[in-house]
């Protein structure tokens, strides 16, 4: 709109005047004495200007009736905010000497569960690999939670995770890993997957166990995946997870559903006391394998054709390494004290 | 399993490793080790004590004195312990010796009497924690040795952590397998002292031999493989020698004598366990495997008394049970001082039904540990020629007659065809067939080329392997139960070869056909928005009192834990009261998580996502310009809006006073009634409530402020936000009205604005209240609710005459409808 209608810069000039004039206004009554010349019903200049938009061409009100809503509501809003002020100033003392120091107003701030925290990290580095979020039930079948992952009842691997059952042979899952056979049984590969979700076994609550806790399990079934595809994925992770410079070993090891299997350490580039860089112990983060063919086998994929690598790991015990949390325990407690320390925000 | 360094080195000659080095490559065999202890650090200079005589203390009624050998001479000691035996050795520390604890021992003068030196209990040698008196030594021994050689102390254990799978590896020789400089071929078996040759002849038979007047037999060939016995006549029961004790006590093993302990000796080294019996308490000098008897009973080694089913696998005489077969023996038939002669049995069991009667009886033992994850096959014969050594070099006596050996099922070695193909389809390494062999061979197994060799039903040749190539490969007993198939070999070999060598190039992946699940995109949303509305998100067990759950646990760890949960409230309010414990009074959590209720008979229990607050305290930070309002029925609303719009159910709406929802899940309802709202579907069905919770529900102190909560079930399929489609703003101005009106209390706030937007029609926008008055002025049984109506046309501004006819519609439609009258 190259011309604008002379209206709307008289109305600027007023909201320029009015407002250092509400600005100045040393009490109540000053600022009540503008409302008046302003915006008052029947003298006000810019309650004139509005009054007189029915005098104008038709193309020229809206804009003009705008610019004048638009200034009567800021100088409505300046009227109040210098009220405030005036009123709590109480008088003299010292108006126009603002102690630009003091505290900001602030609201309550929030913040995602820390053992959440590291799932999210997780999940967005596996993301930009390539890998969707998959989920199943927690109260699961014996089939699910063993039979199909290849790991018969009566072996002592099926020890190894005490299991809460429920009746009629349900159960708690007792580990993530059923997501892997449920994913399987409905979709065709490629499969790309982490499960993040809960896991319970039956263990007492100390310092390093709980009952109920969180576990992201993983999953890659294709065509040509191999070994090689496995350490460089887990690599690729553990070292964007934990920076740069970090180890990563890869240890024999077994788990029923997996085979090689393997337990996956890192060893962490470290800030020590005395400020020198060093490095950590190894610390076990996963345990993980090659998928084993009786696995593919029950979902009905050939493996022959099909291989593929699996992974588990604990976000809490991640965390409690991550942010130096002694006892697990503490993650349970939420104790506001505890939950502040980890505000919303962009994840360190 | 504990592995004493100096025993593994004496099975695996070549050994050189410390254990620092050994441990390492252990870890990166399989095996990590847990721990590694010298035990005998600070104690080089306890020796070993024999006390001569003990007589009371003149002055103390507690203390004794005691003539002490240490030696080179007899000295007096003063000593608390409630009880010392006359003739019994103990370690000493004497004058001049520092402890671990860092205590100097002097020569005291104790009540009167003189102590030169210290009888010493585990605790204060800090080998364990018994203080209750002092450390009572067993075994053959002299005063004045050194007790770290008597203990095996000068010596590291290493707790070698062992997967189910490798039962193999619970033995020196077993971990010597596969650390040994020659692998599997160059482990040796260390000299037993004073041990002479012996000539071993075998007597096998199906189910039954006998010698003599000894028989043993098999009822239960399903059950038990193999079961070997051998006769030992005129044995001497006594301590064991130094160096047997020392190897036991050195992993961990108290030494009983020398009998029990040359049997323990053997299956800590070979792996295979054994039990040896008293033969003279057997009836009719007979062993029977068979089943037990429904209700039959035997005490054990350990004084408890059992009770059997009839699945149960006992090792009996003609009328009673010796042994829970491979689990642990019995009490009467136990090889004790006044035994001379011996039955000795080294046998096979079904893992699993070791594993079924263990589990049943509650029981664990270092045999029935070792049967369940499988010994091996082949071991028993120079597992029990081993242990006849050891018997008859530390107990005397002789061998009558041969091995007896009852053999129903002769173990079959067997092969496993391996492709170099399939191995580079896992692996993704070409490996060629000799450098197969070269990996496989060390860990035992015999590899052959597969030419003429069998090869397995389950492929063809159409896949493209080449037959020429396949190996051949013999499975060692040892390996028998773990190495089924081609893919545990697989395993085998890039184990061997070293999953350190195996690059790490990140190739291209295929897009996957899964799709990110929704419900995790609604949950990313949820913790966005409450977490940015300044709560902290909780995440509770899902477990529930036995008053609060429907779904119940069949094996609860406690009784607060012993159901499901099936609202998340109760979670969060005792989180609110730990914090409330704490001093804290601003408290806002939300939670994401599943509930479970009842599902169907013969199916899982129903799951539920639900998303839930509990808020209290101040709605905003204090700051200096006035203290923050308290949480109120207003806020909350606000935030359960903010929930219910990104809950993924379509038009969720707030659906005005609760009714059935608000009803706790136990004792009575969660809310108060005058502050409590139904959350709804579109369908109209309840999906959540919100209120302020019932003081009985929570344990909050007198300054904590109001609790407000707010539960949702969300959807299993949340629906997707349709699209934004642009609208066109309206070029034009608005017109503000204003409407002051007299609202009778029967009449809900929502119903009059919500007949303002139907009267008003498309040309009142929007409609907000912006005062509530009720005091003077204001009638009876009414308040006065302040609107202001903003009225807008797309195409034109609005007239006056129009805005009035709008206006006064909506008064006169407010009176005649709803009795509402504007204030004037």
């Amino acid at each position: 709109m190259s011309h604008q209608n002379p209206l709307v810069l008289t109305l600027q000039d007023l909201e320029t005047e009015a407002l250092s004039a509400i600005r100045a206004a040393p009490d109540a009554g000053a600022l009540e004495d503008l409302r008046v010349s302003y915006l008052g019903r029947k003298e006000g200049r810019i309650s004139e200007i509005l009054r007189g938009l029915g005098g104008l061409e038709a193309d020229q009100r809206p804009p003009v009736g705008a610019e004048a809503n638009r200034v009567k509501d800021v100088l409505q809003q300046a009227l109040k905010a210098r009220e405030t002020e005036v009123a709590s100033a109480g008088g003299d003392s010292g108006a126009g000497i603002e102690d630009l120091t003091l505290p900001a107003r602030q609201r309550w701030k929030g913040g995602v569960h820390p053992v959440n925290r590291v799932v999210d990290e997780i999940w967005s580095i596996f993301r930009s690999m390539g890998f969707v979020r998959a989920r199943g039930p927690e109260a699961e079948t014996e089939w699910y939670n063993f039979v199909a992952l290849n790991t018969p009842l009566d072996h002592p691997a099926a020890d190894e995770q005490d299991t809460l059952y429920l009746r009629d042979s349900a159960l708690l899952r007792s580990h993530t890993s059923p997501v892997q056979v449920r994913t399987m049984e409905k979709y065709e590969p490629p499969i790309r997957i982490i499960a993040p979700g809960m896991a319970y076994r039956r263990d007492s609550y100390d310092a390093t166990h709980t009952p109920a806790f969180t576990q992201i399990e993983g999953l890659v079934v294709d065509e040509g995946i191999t070994f090689i595809d496995f350490k460089a994925t887990l690599a690729e992770f553990a070292r964007r997870f934990w920076g740069s410079g970090t180890k990563v070993r890869f240890r024999p090891s077994f788990f029923p559903f997996t085979e090689p299997s393997a337990e996956v350490d890192v060893k962490r580039v470290i800030t020590k006391k005395d400020g020198t860089r060093g490095e950590s112990d190894w610390i076990e983060i996963m345990g993980a394998g090659m998928v084993d063919p009786n696995v593919l086998e029950n979902v009905g994929y050939d493996p022959e054709r099909y291989t593929g690598f699996a992974f588990g790991m604990g976000p809490a015990r991640i965390a409690m390494l991550k942010y130096g949390v002694p006892d697990l325990r503490i993650f349970l407690q939420h104790d506001i004290r505890f939950l502040s320390q980890f505000t919303t925000g962009r994840a360190p | 399993m504990n592995i004493s360094y100096a025993w593994l080195k004496s099975v695996a000659p070549g050994l050189n490793e410390g254990p620092e080095e050994l441990a390492e490559r252990l870890a990166l065999l399989g095996a990590p080790v847990e721990g590694i202890s010298s035990r005998s650090e600070g104690l080089e200079d306890v020796i070993i004590g024999q006390v001569k005589s003990v007589h009371g203390h003149p002055n103390a009624d507690r203390l004794s004195l005691c003539e002490v050998d240490n030696g080179e001479e007899v000295v007096q000691v003063v000593c608390g312990a409630p009880v010392i035996e006359e003739g019994g050795f103990y370690p000493f520390a004497s004058v001049g010796v520092t402890l671990p604890g860092g205590f100097k021992l002097k020569r005291a003068k104790i009540r009167g009497e003189y102590s030169n030196g210290m009888l010493c209990s585990e605790k204060e040698l800090g080998l364990g924690r018994d203080q209750s008196g002092i450390m009572l030594l067993s075994g053959e021994l002299a005063a004045g040795q050194s007790l770290t050689e008597v203990l095996g102390l000068d010596d590291v254990l290493m707790d070698v952590e062992v997967t189910p799978n490798r039962g193999d590896w619970l033995s020196h020789v077993g971990v010597a397998r596969e650390v040994a400089p020659g692998g599997a071929g160059g482990v040796t078996l260390e000299p037993i002292p004073g041990a002479s040759p012996i000539e071993f002849e075998v007597e096998t038979g199906e189910s039954e031999v006998s010698h003599g007047d000894v028989t043993i037999r098999i009822d239960e060939p399903e059950h038990c493989y193999r079961f070997l016995g051998v006769i030992i006549r005129g044995v001497k029961v006594g301590p064991s020698p130094q160096w047997l004790a020392a190897r036991l006590r050195a992993v961990g093993q108290q030494p009983i004598n020398n009998v029990v302990d040359a049997t323990n000796y053997v299956m800590l080294e070979m792996g295979n366990p054994m039990h040896a019996y008293d033969l003279g308490k057997l009836e009719d000098s007979s062993l029977i495997v068979r089943k037990a008897a429904q209700g039959e009973t035997m005490q054990t080694l350990d004084g408890l008394e059992h009770e059997f089913d009839d699945e149960m696998l006992l090792i009996c005489d003609t009328s009673v049970p010796h042994d829970i077969a491979g689990i642990m023996g019995g009490m009467h038939s136990s090889v004790t001082g006044d035994t001379t002669d011996l039955l000795l049995e080294c046998a096979l069991f079904d893992p699993k039904s070791i594993r079924r009667t263990r589990s049943a009886l509650g029981i664990s033992t270092d045999a029935s540990y070792r049967f369940e994850r499988g010994v091996d096959p082949e071991g028993h014969l120079p597992a029990v020629k081993r242990a006849v050594e050891v018997i008859l070099a530390t107990a005397g006596g002789e061998v009558d007659g041969p091995i007896l050996e009852v053999l129903p099922r002769p173990w079959e070695p067997f092969s496993l065809v391996l492709r170099p193909a399939r191995v580079e389809q896992v692996l993704g390494v070409r490996f060629e067939p000799d450098q197969l062999a070269a990996l496989l061979t060390p860990l035992g197994f015999t590899v052959q080329n597969g030419e003429g060799a069998g090869v397995a039903d389950d492929w063809d040749a159409d896949d493209g392997v080449t037959e020429g190539d396949d190996l051949n490969v013999i499975v060692p007993g040892f390996r028998s139960y773990d190495v089924t198939r081609e893919i545990d070999l697989i395993e085998e070999i890039s184990r061997s070869y070293g999953y350190d060598r195996f690059p790490e190039d990140l190739g291209a992946a295929r897009p996957t056909t899964v799709p990110d699940h929704p419900l995790f995109q609604l949950e990313d949303d949820l913790r966005v928005a409450l977490s940015g509305e300044g709560l902290f998100e909780a995440v509770n067990p899902a477990f529930a009192s036995e008053h609060e759950g429907e779904v119940e646990l069949n094996n609860p760890i406690s009784l607060e834990e012993s159901k499901l949960r099936t609202s998340l409230i109760p979670g969060l309010l005792r989180n609110l009261e730990y914090n409330f414990a704490r001093g804290a009074r601003d408290v806002r959590l939300f939670e994401l998580g599943t509930v479970f209720h009842s599902g169907q008979v013969g199916e899982p229990p129903r799951e539920d996502l639900h998303v839930s607050f509990v808020v209290t305290g101040r709605s905003e930070p204090e700051h200096w310009s006035g203290a923050g309002r308290a949480l109120d029925y207003s806020t909350v609303r606000g935030l359960v809006e903010t929930v219910l719009a990104i809950s993924g159910w379509e038009d969720a709406a707030i659906g005005g006073p609760a009714g059935a929802a608000t009803k706790g899940s136990g004792d009575g309802a969660m809310f108060l009634p005058e502050f409590s709202i139904d959350l709804r579907s579109k369908d109209g069905s309840t999906t959540g409530a919100a209120g302020q919770v019932r003081p009985d529900r929570v344990d909050a102190p007198a300054w904590a402020g109001e609790v407000w909560a707010m539960e949702l079930m969300l959807p299993a399929d949340p629906s997707v936000r349709a699209t934004t489609i642009y609208r066109p703003l309206s070029l034009f101005p608005g017109v503000d009205r204003d409407l002051a009106l007299l609202v009778p209390y029967d009449v809900p706030t929502s119903d009059v604005s919500d007949q303002m937007c139907k009267v008003g029609g498309k040309l009142l926008e929007r409609v907000t209240v912006f005062d509530l008055y009720r005091g003077d002025g204001v009638a009876e049984g009414h308040r006065s609710l302040a609107f202001r109506l903003r009225l807008q046309a797309s195409d034109r501004t609005l007239t006056d005459k129009e805005v009035d006819r709008v206006v006064e519609k909506v008064v006169k439609r407010l009176r005649e409808d709803m009795g509402v009258e504007q204030r004037l």
